[in-house]
C-alpha cells in the first residue's frame, strides 16, 4: 500500500511546505488510477451461454465466470425470489397474497410485474431512504452530553423517503443536498418545497454541548461534514487530508480547506419551507390584521454606556433576514413582532453577524417565544431569553462568547406564542438600561379563523462568504494561508473558476454533479449493486481511493454508471436493470462446484445468503404479528428506553412496539439508540457507513429469546392465527406462509404440533403454547436470513 | 462470501495453490465470525490477562488526593500567577488550598491525602502517574477520549479494542463488562460502544438488582419449556440447512444460541455473592451502607476476572445529591463522600486480588477523565482541568511503589514526564501483550487504532 502511495506523490515528507504540497502531487499521473479515469461505456462481452443473458449485466458476469470455466447457479424458485426482491425493495416480507399472485402468474413478465409493483410501493422509499440515511449519519439529536433535540430533523428523513419514491434524478438529489436552499422553490410536495429540506444533510452530525473551545468544535464539525461529503458522494476519504496531505490519494491538505471554505461560509438555521402557494395562503389568512400595532416602541437608549445594536425604527428589517411569515415585511411602531397578526404566526428573524465585544446583551422584549444568541454557531440555555406579558429588559451573559462572532435569532415557531422585540443593546455592565415602563403590550390578536401553520426544517443558509485558512497539522490554532474555495483538484482540475456567488455551494454542487466527475455515478451505482447483490463491485463502498478494493468487474461498473447518467440518473431504472437480470434470479444454494473455485463469491456465481438488517427484522416481527402500522411519514416515535439505556439527556420512553410503526420512524436519539438495533449492527450515526456489519453476538440470541418485544409480537401473532385458523395443521401452514412465504413440510408440521400439544397440556391452554411456537419461528435462521 | 468452514478446511488441506491461501485467510476471518471471543495470540508476552478500570467519573481533584501542593496553602485566596486558559464555567477565582492533609505512606513514601486512608495502605503496589494530560475540558469529550482515544462520539471503547485484540477467556460471559450502580458518565453508552468494531465487542452493562444483564432472564415459566423450544428451534434450523445448504453465518447464528444459553445460566451465578465469606464482604465494605454499592461492584469485578472476562469497568456509584466527582461547588462534602464510598472497596479489591494471586495478572487502573483546577470556582469548588491530573495503575505488570511525572507548583499543568491519555492506552495494551500500533481495524480507508497516530508506552512504570 505504501509503495502504491509512493508513486502517486512524495509530498508527505515536505509537510511544513504546505503551500507547495498541492504542486508536489502529480495530478496527471494520479488521474491514471482507475477510479479517476473518465467513465466510458463498454459493450457487453460475448459469451458462450448467451441464452442466460437477460440483461447486459449478465454478459459481464458470465464472461468472467466462463473464463474460469464456471457456470452461474441455476435460477431460484419463485417463492425464494419474491421473498428476496420484496425485502430488497421494501424491507418487508411478502404477504401470502403477494406470493400466491406471483405463483399464479404464468406470464413471462411475471417477475417484472412484481418488481414494478414493489418499485411503485411507498414502502420502497422507506427501505431505500434508510440506505441513504446510513450515509449521512442521520440522527435527530445532537448527542454529546445532553443529547439535545435537533428540531425538525425528521423532515429530512421524510424528504429522503419522498425523493426515492418519486425517483428524483440522483444528480438533482445531490444538488439539493448541497445547495437546495439556493435553488428555486419549484419542487413542491403538498404544502412544502423540497429542496431546502435537503440541506439538513449538513447538520445531522454530533454537536458538542457547551464547548470550551468553540473553534475546535467548529473545526471538528467541518471535518465531519467534509468526511460525509467525501465518502457519501465521492467514495473518497477527503477528511484524511485535514492534518496532512492524504497519504494515499491525490488530495492535498489545500483541497480539504478549499472544501471547508464552503462550509464555513454557510450555517444552520430553521427555515420555513412553505411552498410558494402555501405562503400566499398563510399571508392571506394573516393579512386582515396587517398594521395593527400591539404596542408603541420605547424611545431609543441614549445612555452612552450602552451600545445600541437595534431599535427596529426603520420601515423594514434592514440587515435582519426573515423566514416564515409571522414578522411580516418590517417592524410595526418600532417593534419586531411575531404577534402582529395573531399568535398563530410562525417565523424567525436573524440578525447580521457581529463581533461580540461586550459581555452583556440586553433585549427589551415581551412574549413567550425566544431570543437567542448564537455565538460561534453555538447556543445553550444561558443564551436563550423568553419574555413575559409586558415589555421588559432581559439580559444574556455572553461571557464565554466575547471576542467571537455571533448573531441573534428572534424565534417564534410556536402556534400559541409570540415574541416582540423593541430594542437591543450591548454593555459591559450587567444592569440593563432603566425601563420606565411607559408601554405595555396588548396580547396577540386571536384570529377568527386559524392561519395555516408554516413548516420548518433544519437547513443550510448563507453566511459571510470566506475562504478557509489551512490549519497547520490540523491544529485550528495555527493558521496557514487561506485556500480559495474549489472542488477537489484531481476531479475539478487545476484551473477552476473562482467562486462567484455567496458561499459557492451551488457552484460546488454543479461541479460535483457534472458528468465529467468520474466518481459520483460510479459510487452510487456501486451502492445500489451492493444492496441487491450483497457485495459491491467495489467492495469498499465508501472508499474508491488507493486503499479501497479494486473493482471486481470494472467494465460492468463503468457500463452501469454510463448508462445511469445517460438514462437521466434514475435510480429506479437502475434497479430494473439489476433486478431483471438472470444474475439476480440465481439460486443462493451453497456447496456447488463454483463455490470451491470462487469461495468468496467475488465472481457472483450464485446469490449470497444475507442476514436482514435490524430494521427489517423488527419490521418483519411487526408485519407477521399483524400489527405493523403502515402509515408513512411524520414526527418520529420516541425510542423505547430500557433499563439498560441510561445517562444524561435520558428521554421519556416511547412504547415498546414503537406504536407499530416501521423502524425508520423510530426517533434516532444519538445517545439512546434502540438497543435491539445496536445488537443487530445498526450503524452509529458518526459518519458515512455504506456497509453495515452482520455480526453474530449472544445478545442477538438473548434478545430473540427473552426480550419483551419478541414476547409481545409472538403473542399477538399467535392470538391472530388462533382466531383465524382453527385447525392446528392448517394453522401451522399459515404461520409458514406468513413468516417464510413457503409451504410447511410434513416433518415440520409434525415437530411443531408435537411441541404445541405438549405445551398446551403443560399450560392448560392453547394461547401461550402457540405464542411459544410463534416465537420459535421468529427465532429461526429462516426468519432473519434471505436466500 | 458464504461457504462452510468445513468445506474450506478440506480445501485448505488439499492445498489447491492460490485458492488454498485465499481460503485459509477466509477461514480465520470466518472463525472470528463463529467465535468472536476466541482467545487470540498476543504480540508479545502479556503481563496482564485482564483489566479492571475503576472509573472516577467527573474528575477527582489531583491536588486533593495524590499530588500535594504546598504552594496552594501559601497563596490561598491570591490570584494565580500562571496563565489560566478558559475553563468549562470560566468563573475562576483565586488559588484554593486543599481541605485535606497529606501524609507519606508505605515503604515508597507516596503522598496520599486523608481522603484515601485504605488505598494509602496499598501504595507499594501502585504506580502513581501525576502527569496525566487529556485534550478536552468538557466531560463528554474527555470521557470519549479516555474511553475511546477520540474526543468525538462513536469510536470503539478501550474494552472493545482489548476484547477484539485478545478475545476473552470466558465463553459464557461477555468479554467487556461495565458495572453500574446507576450513574452512566456523560456521553452515555457510547463510552462503552464497539464503534466500528463488530458488535460482539461492545461493553455489556451489568446493573444492580434482579436483572443484571439485558434479556438474560428467560421468560419461560420453567427451564424445561425453554429447552423444549430451543430443541424445536434447532431441529427446524437443521432441517432447512440440510435441505438448502449452510454457510458460516448460518452456522454461527445457530451456535450463538448455545452461547446465549450458557450466558443465561452463568450470569445468575456470577451475581450471587452469597457464597463469599463474611471476611471478604467486610474487606470490600459490603457490610456498611456507605461502601456497599462500590464494594459490590469491586467484588463483582474480581469475580468477573476470575471467570476470565477480559475487561471490566466499575463506574462511580451514584450518591444522593452528588454529581459524581464533579465538584464545581462544595468540594469538601463531595470529595469526602465520594472517597468514603470508594476508598475501602478499592483497597479491598487490591488486597483481595493480591491474596488470591490474581493481582499479578490483573491490571487495575484508577482515575477520571481529567483533574481539577488549583484555583477555586465560587470559593468552594474547582473547575475541570485536563492539563495535569493523577491516575494510578496496579498489578498486571505495573511497577508498585513508583510515582511518575509531576505537575507545576500549583498542580495545574503537567510539566515533567507527561503521560497523555494515548500513552496510557498504549501502556495498557502493552501490558496485555499488544503493540498499540499493530492493534488495528480497517475503517474509513485507514487502519484505525485506539491510539490514533499517537501513544508511547510509559516504560518507567512497568515492573
Amino acid at each position: 500500500m505504501g509503495a502504491t502511495a509512493a508513486h502517486v506523490r512524495v509530498a508527505f515528507l515536505l509537510l511544513p511546505a504546505l503551500a507547495l504540497s498541492a504542486a508536489a502531487i502529480d495530478f496527471d499521473r494520479a488521474r491514471k488510477f482507475w477510479s479517476f479515469q473518465p467513465i466510458k461505456d463498454h459493450p457487453a462481452p460475448a459469451v458462450r451461454n448467451s441464452k442466460w443473458v437477460e440483461s447486459s449485466i449478465d454478459a459481464f458476469l458470465l464472461e468472467k465466470l466462463e473464463s474460469r470455466g464456471l457456470a452461474p447457479a441455476p435460477p431460484a424458485d419463485r417463492r425464494t425470489l419474491i421473498r428476496r426482491v420484496t425485502f430488497d425493495l421494501t424491507g418487508l416480507p411478502p404477504t401470502p397474497g403477494d406470493v400466491a399472485a406471483f405463483l399464479a402468474d404464468s406470464s413471462p413478465k411475471a417477475f417484472e410485474t412484481v418488481v414494478e409493483r414493489l418499485l411503485a410501493s411507498p414502502h420502497y422509499g422507506e427501505r431505500w431512504g434508510r440506505h441513504w440515511l446510513d450515509l449521512v449519519r442521520y440522527a435527530e439529536t445532537d448527542g454529546h452530553e445532553f443529547d439535545v433535540d435537533k428540531p425538525n430533523a425528521w423532515r429530512y428523513r421524510d424528504y429522503v423517503i419522498r425523493a426515492f419514491n418519486n425517483d428524483v434524478p440522483y444528480n438533482r438529489f445531490v444538488i439539493e443536498q448541497l445547495a437546495g436552499d439556493l435553488l428555486p422553490k419549484d419542487r413542491v410536495t403538498g404544502d412544502i418545497e423540497e429542496p431546502t429540506i435537503a440541506t439538513g444533510f449538513y447538520w445531522l452530525g454530533e454537536v458538542i454541548n457547551t464547548p470550551v473551545d468553540t473553534f475546535q468544535a467548529i473545526a471538528d464539525r467541518t471535518d465531519n461534514q467534509v468526511d460525509v461529503i467525501g465518502k457519501s458522494l465521492l467514495g473518497l476519504t477527503v477528511a484524511c487530508a485535514r492534518c496532512h496531505d492524504h497519504k494515499f490519494d491525490p488530495i492535498p491538505t489545500s483541497d480539504y480547506y478549499a472544501l471547508a471554505g464552503f462550509l464555513e461560509s454557510s450555517r444552520l438555521r430553521q427555515a420555513a419551507v412553505d411552498s410558494p402557494a402555501r405562503a400566499v395562503e398563510i399571508r392571506g389568512a394573516l393579512a386582515h390584521l396587517e398594521g395593527h400595532p400591539r404596542a408603541a416602541g420605547a424611545p431609543p437608549v441614549k445612555d452612552p454606556s450602552y451600545e445600541v445594536f437595534e431599535g427596529f425604527d426603520g420601515v423594514d428589517f434592514s440587515t435582519w433576514t426573515s423566514t416564515g411569515l409571522a414578522f411580516g415585511s418590517g417592524p410595526v411602531s418600532g417593534i419586531a413582532d411575531s404577534g402582529r397578526y395573531s399568535n398563530n404566526g410562525q417565523g424567525i428573524l436573524i440578525s447580521k453577524q457581529f463581533q461580540i465585544k461586550k459581555r452583556y446583551i440586553h433585549v427589551r422584549m415581551a412574549g413567550g417565544a425566544t431570543v437567542k444568541l448564537i455565538a460561534d454557531e453555538y447556543t445553550n440555555a444561558g443564551r436563550i431569553l423568553t419574555g413575559g406579558d409586558q415589555f421588559a429588559w432581559k439580559t444574556i451573559d455572553a461571557r464565554m462568547g466575547v471576542g467571537n462572532v455571533g448573531y441573534l435569532a428572534i424565534e417564534d415557531l410556536d402556534r400559541e406564542q409570540s415574541v416582540a422585540v423593541d430594542q437591543i443593546c450591548f454593555s459591559d455592565q450587567k444592569a440593563p438600561p432603566p425601563d420606565r415602563g411607559e408601554n405595555g403590550i396588548a396580547p396577540p390578536p386571536v384570529p377568527g379563523a386559524t392561519a395555516p401553520p408554516s413548516t420548518f426544517a433544519m437547513a443550510a443558509t448563507e453566511s459571510l462568504p470566506k475562504d478557509a485558512p489551512i490549519h497547520i497539522r490540523g491544529n485550528h490554532k495555527t493558521h496557514g494561508p487561506a485556500v480559495p474555495r474549489r472542488f477537489l483538484t484531481v476531479i475539478g482540475g487545476e484551473n477552476q473558476p473562482p467562486i462567484s456567488t455567496g458561499s459557492g455551494r451551488l457552484e460546488l454542487a454543479r461541479r460535483i454533479t457534472d458528468t465529467s466527475n468520474p466518481l459520483l455515478a460510479r459510487v452510487i451505482v456501486n451502492r445500489v449493486w451492493k444492496h441487491h447483490f450483497g457485495r459491491g463491485i467495489v467492495e469498499t463502498v465508501d472508499n474508491f481511493g488507493l486503499t479501497g478494493e479494486p473493482p471486481s468487474h470494472r467494465e460492468l461498473l463503468d457500463h452501469l454508471a454510463y448508462q445511469f447518467m445517460a438514462g437521466g440518473w434514475s435510480i429506479k431504472k437502475l434497479h430494473r436493470r439489476m433486478l431483471l437480470s438472470s444474475a439476480y434470479r440465481m439460486s443462493s444454494r451453497p456447496g456447488g462446484a463454483a463455490d470451491a473455485a470462487d469461495p468468496l463469491n467475488k465472481l457472483l456465481h450464485r446469490m449470497p445468503i444475507r442476514r436482514l438488517e435490524a430494521e427489517a427484522i423488527r419490521d418483519s416481527l411487526l408485519a407477521v404479528a399483524g400489527d405493523l402500522d403502515r402509515t408513512l411519514y411524520g414526527p418520529s416515535v420516541p425510542p423505547y428506553v430500557s433499563a439498560f439505556m441510561d445517562g444524561r439527556g435520558k428521554p421519556k420512553s416511547g412504547p415498546i412496539d414503537g406504536a407499530g410503526r416501521r423502524s425508520i420512524y423510530i426517533q434516532v436519539r444519538r445517545n439512546y439508540l434502540t438497543d435491539m438495533f445496536l445488537t443487530f449492527d445498526y450503524p452509529l450515526p458518526i459518519t458515512t457507513i455504506g456497509r453495515r456489519g452482520a455480526s453474530t453476538v449472544p445478545s442477538q440470541a438473548l434478545w430473540m429469546m427473552n426480550s419483551e418485544l419478541i414476547a409481545l409480537q409472538a403473542e399477538r401473532w399467535a392470538c391472530r392465527v388462533l382466531d383465524a385458523v382453527p385447525a392446528p395443521e392448517a394453522r401451522v401452514a399459515r404461520l409458514y406462509e406468513e413468516a417464510f412465504g413457503r409451504s410447511v413440510l410434513p416433518e415440520e408440521t409434525r415437530e411443531i404440533l408435537a411441541m404445541a400439544s405438549s405445551l398446551t397440556a403443560r399450560y392448560g391452554g392453547e394461547a401461550r403454547a402457540w405464542a411459544d411456537v410463534c416465537q420459535v419461528l421468529m427465532n429461526t435462521t429462516e426468519f432473519i436470513f434471505i436466500r | 462470501m458464504s461457504f462452510t468452514r468445513r468445506e474450506l478446511l478440506c480445501r485448505g488441506a488439499n492445498g489447491i495453490g492460490g485458492l488454498a491461501i485465499a481460503a485459509m485467510a477466509a477461514t480465520s476471518e470466518h472463525d472470528r465470525v463463529l467465535h468472536p471471543l476466541a482467545v487470540q495470540p498476543t504480540h508479545h508476552r502479556a503481563r496482564a490477562k485482564s483489566v479492571i478500570f475503576l472509573y472516577m467519573d467527573g474528575g477527582p481533584s489531583q491536588v486533593d488526593t495524590f499530588d500535594p501542593k504546598p504552594r496552594l496553602a501559601r497563596e490561598h485566596g491570591k490570584p494565580l500567577q500562571i496563565p489560566m486558559p478558559p475553563t468549562q464555567f470560566n468563573d475562576n477565582g483565586n488559588v484554593m488550598q486543599s481541605y485535606w492533609n497529606f501524609r507519606k505512606h508505605g515503604e515508597c513514601g507516596a503522598d496520599v491525602s486523608e481522603l484515601f486512608p485504605h488505598v494509602a495502605t496499598c501504595v507499594d503496589d501502585l504506580a502513581i502517574v501525576r502527569s496525566m494530560v487529556a485534550d478536552n475540558s468538557e466531560h463528554t469529550a474527555a470521557n470519549y477520549l479516555m474511553h475511546t482515544g477520540f474526543s468525538m462520539q462513536g469510536r470503539p471503547s478501550m474494552g472493545s479494542w482489548v476484547t477484539y485484540g485478545l478475545g476473552s477467556e470466558s465463553q459464557s460471559l461477555p468479554g467487556f463488562v461495565v458495572l453500574d450502580s446507576g450513574l452512566i458518565p456523560p456521553g452515555g453508552m457510547d463510552n462503552f460502544g464497539s464503534g466500528f468494531l463488530p458488535a460482539a465487542y461492545q461493553g455489556t452493562l451489568l446493573r444492580r438488582g434482579a436483572k443484571p444483564i439485558a434479556n438474560v432472564e428467560p421468560r419461560e415459566a420453567s427451564p424445561e419449556i425453554q429447552q423444549e423450544k430451543l430443541a424445536l428451534l434447532s431441529r427446524l434450523n437443521r432441517g432447512v440447512l440440510d435441505r438448502l445448504g449452510s454457510v458460516t453465518e448460518l452456522d454461527a447464528t445457530i451456535s450463538n444460541y448455545e452461547l446465549a444459553f450458557r450466558m443465561q445460566s452463568a450470569v445468575p451465578g456470577l451475581a450471587d455473592i452469597s457464597g463469599e465469606s463474611k471476611a471478604t464482604l467486610e474487606l470490600y465494605g459490603i457490610d456498611k451502607p456507605e461502601t456497599e454499592a462500590y464494594g459490590r461492584q469491586c467484588l463483582l469485578a474480581r469475580r468477573l476476572v476470575e471467570r476470565g472476562v477480559r475487561f471490566v469497568e466499575a463506574l462511580t456509584p451514584a450518591l444522593k445529591g452528588l454529581d459524581r466527582w464533579d465538584q464545581h461547588g462544595n468540594l469538601l462534602e463531595g470529595h469526602t463522600r465520594n472517597a468514603k464510598a470508594t476508598d475501602k472497596p478499592v483497597a479491598g479489591l487490591l488486597k483481595d486480588l493480591k491474596a488470591r494471586g490474581l493481582l499479578d495478572q490483573t491490571l487495575v487502573v484508577w482515575g477520571g477523565e481529567f483533574g481539577r483546577t488549583p484555583m477555586s470556582q465560587g470559593g468552594v469548588g474547582r473547575d475541570h482541568n485536563p492539563f495535569g491530573f493523577t491516575m494510578w495503575l496496579a498489578g498486571g505488570g505495573a511497577k508498585g511503589g513508583v510515582t511518575h511525572g509531576a505537575t507545576d507548583d500549583y498542580g495545574y499543568y503537567a510539566v515533567e514526564n507527561k503521560v497523555h491519555v494515548h500513552d496510557l492506552h498504549a501502556t495498557i495494551l502493552h501490558l496485555l501483550g499488544m503493540d498499540h500500533k499493530r492493534l488495528t481495524f480497517r475503517f474509513s480507508g485507514r487502519d484505525m487504532r485506539l491510539t490514533d497516530v499517537h501513544g508511547e508506552v510509559v516504560r518507567s512504570i512497568l515492573s
